[in-house]
């Protein structure tokens, strides 16, 4: 019962945090300087076309009534035409969605698993040589410069030794083609997705085996740890049942905490590998002032990072009983 | 104030990360330096508009260009000195404003308590969970091409809110404390209570913060300026890449495609360990809250 309090709770503060969200992207598109017009309509449309839309939009009228029409326009997903693509912005992101996921999901699993996995292995064999260069090794991949160390993944995998696709999700001839099953599909996108995946992996394993190294060095020097020993448990099962899933927790609390910030990193990797998701369209449409398609990307990303959040959050408290809220 | 830090430096240069995050520091401090001097020497060694007469597209290494020249004949080896420069500019000038905002808003909010507290807390959290590079790309569509310092002023605006969190807490166990009890019933006011006596006392952590915001702003900035957005009048290190990438030249001249990338890189790795190491120094018991970005 507490949980679904909880949950309730987090989820009217996503509520507001939203709302307020979408109050200020307003302001800023009608405040910025030039014309909302011209902003959100397409100049090469037809007039019937445009006046259409204008009114569809209620830019002719006052703010305070545009505001109105903008929150109903957002709650039914209309969200405007695409001034490059021409068709409505609401299914073009609806479509680039499942790819952001996709990859971002992987990448933020496999990165806190395999960083969790080592920063136990790291903490474990502390002061000696594992310890230092695992913590060196996690201390340069964090600090690489992301765009850099895809060009770098291209140059090296896709070009010179040609393992991986250079960019894109999906080659067009097997998709085309009909007789190629589900799987052989499968793979064709795992095959594109190795080198975004393994620049997001690289860049986030990182922190996470850090965290996990210290907070494990805390968890270790509890008292129900000494019982374990003194209990004469194995040093394996103390590391893996006793101290692990503890140390573990906060972990966890930093994937949701970085969630907004890798995001970032989801985003110029999605544009360097030409990777057809949410934030390569953001930037696309930023580069190209396609307005609509700007403000409907950036809209949907802060929902994936507010949802995303809460997510975390439960799973916090399904990990951690001891909570109480 | 000496002693304390002479305490200090005594333990940090028992650390070996911190004393190679230093020493990089220390590298590309004197890279900084460098870069005033080669427009001194033949204004075709100077970063953005220096063009070698003989030279109209990319060359490998060679003894008049020690790194090779980009697309148009400007010399590689001054953009990459040039960037230092820039690099630390935009580092250091954001994570100060967003450590000054971060403390102050900390301090503020953890001294007054109630409605305060509340509403500036929700107001970090709010700012927290903003992808800081998208808006800075979205305002950036919105009102033109920002130039380097409004860049500057937006990453320590979208900054603060981790660094007011941290100092909040400490505000909330100092103030409990008896010496802050005592300034006040010596009439001490809020003001002089807060920037007097309670100001002293979180600096040192404030100071720890700065060294992970200088990394974040360093990234955001090279992030920005390789999509594309970033100052045209300006030659960082992220528009270095930005060229190399959108010129196409990145399969054919790793000269051009290596330099500014290990440097955006060992930079922000440089001061990363600065403030591992000076973490240590200052608090172990503070290690699990700042290893999250």
């Amino acid at each position: 019962m507490e949980i679904r309090k909880f949950i309730f709770k987090r989820l009217i503060e996503i509520f507001v945090i939203f709302f307020v969200i979408l109050t200020v992207l307003f302001l800023l598109f009608r405040l910025a300087p030039g014309d909302p017009v011209t902003r959100m309509v397409d100049p090469t449309m037809t007039p019937e076309d445009a006046a259409h839309l204008i009114a569809q939009l209620g830019l002719d009228q006052p703010i305070w009534l545009q505001y109105i029409y903008y929150l109903k326009n957002f709650f039914t997903g209309n969200f405007g035409i695409s001034f490059h693509y021409g068709v409505a912005v609401f299914s073009i992101i609806l479509n680039r969605l499942p790819n952001t996921i996709l990859l971002f999901s992987t990448s933020i699993l496999l990165s806190a698993f395999v960083g969790i996995f080592l920063g136990k292995i790291a903490s474990w064999h502390k002061g000696e040589k594992t310890d230092t260069w695992m913590t060196l090794g996690a201390l340069i991949c964090h600090t690489l410069f992301l765009p850099w160390l895809a060009l770098i993944l291209i140059w090296i995998f896709g070009f010179n030794i040609g393992w991986f696709p250079l960019n894109g999700m999906i080659s067009p001839e097997i998709w085309l083609d009909s007789s190629s099953g589900f799987w052989l599909k499968f793979l064709d996108v795992a095959h594109h997705m190795v080198l975004p995946l393994a620049t997001l992996f690289l860049i986030h394993f990182g922190s996470y085996l850090l965290l996990m190294r210290s907070s494990m060095l805390d968890t270790l020097r509890e008292d129900y740890i000494l019982t374990a020993r003194a209990k004469g448990l194995t040093e394996k099962v103390i590391r893996n049942h006793h101290a692990a899933p503890n140390a573990a927790l906060p972990v966890v609390t930093s994937v949701g905490i970085s969630l907004a910030f890798s995001l970032g990193g989801g985003a110029l990797t999605e544009t360097v590998f030409s990777w057809p998701g949410i934030g390569r369209e953001l930037v696309f449409a930023v580069s190209n002032s396609d307005y609509p398609l700007a403000q409907a990307s950036f809209l949907l990303i802060a929902t994936v990072v507010l949802i995303s959040n809460l997510v975390v959050d439960v799973l916090y408290a399904y990990l951690d009983p001891r909570i109480k809220y | 104030m000496v002693e304390r830090f002479l305490e200090g430096w005594s333990v940090y240069k028992e650390n070996l990360i911190g004393k190679i995050g230093l020493t990089l520091l220390v590298i590309f401090a004197l890279m900084a330096l460098c870069s005033f001097f080669p427009p001194m020497i033949d204004p075709m060694y100077h970063p953005m508009t220096g063009v070698d007469p003989n030279i109209s597209h990319s060359t490998s290494p060679s003894w008049r260009h020690w790194l090779g020249t980009d697309f148009i004949g400007r010399d590689i080896l001054c953009q990459l000195l040039a960037g230092a420069r820039i690099a630390f500019m935009v580092g250091i000038s954001a994570a100060f404003m967003s450590i000054l905002l971060g403390t102050v808003i900390g301090m503020i909010a953890g001294y007054s308590g109630k409605i305060v507290d509340t509403l500036l807390m929700r107001l970090a959290d709010m700012i927290m969970v903003m992808p800081t590079l998208l808006v800075v790309l979205i305002l950036s569509s919105l009102f033109g091409q920002l130039n380097i310092w409004t860049i500057v002023l937006l990453i320590a605006l979208f900054r603060w809110p981790g660094v007011s969190r941290v100092i909040r807490a400490q505000t909330l166990s100092l103030k409990e404390r008896p010496f802050i009890e005592a300034a006040k019933v010596a009439g001490a006011s809020h003001f002089r209570v807060i920037f007097r006596h309670i100001m002293p006392n979180v600096l040192p952590l404030s100071l720890l913060y700065m060294t992970f915001r200088v990394t974040s702003a360093i990234i955001i900035e090279a992030a920005l300026a390789f999509l594309g957005f970033g100052d045209p009048s300006t030659v960082s290190w992220g528009m270095m890449l930005q060229w190399v990438w959108k010129t196409g030249h990145m399969f054919q001249a790793p000269y051009w495609l290596l330099p500014p990338g290990i440097c955006i890189s060992l930079l922000t790795l440089s001061f990363y360990m600065l403030g591992r190491a000076m973490e240590e120094v200052l608090d172990p018991r503070l290690r699990k809250e700042i290893a999250q970005e």
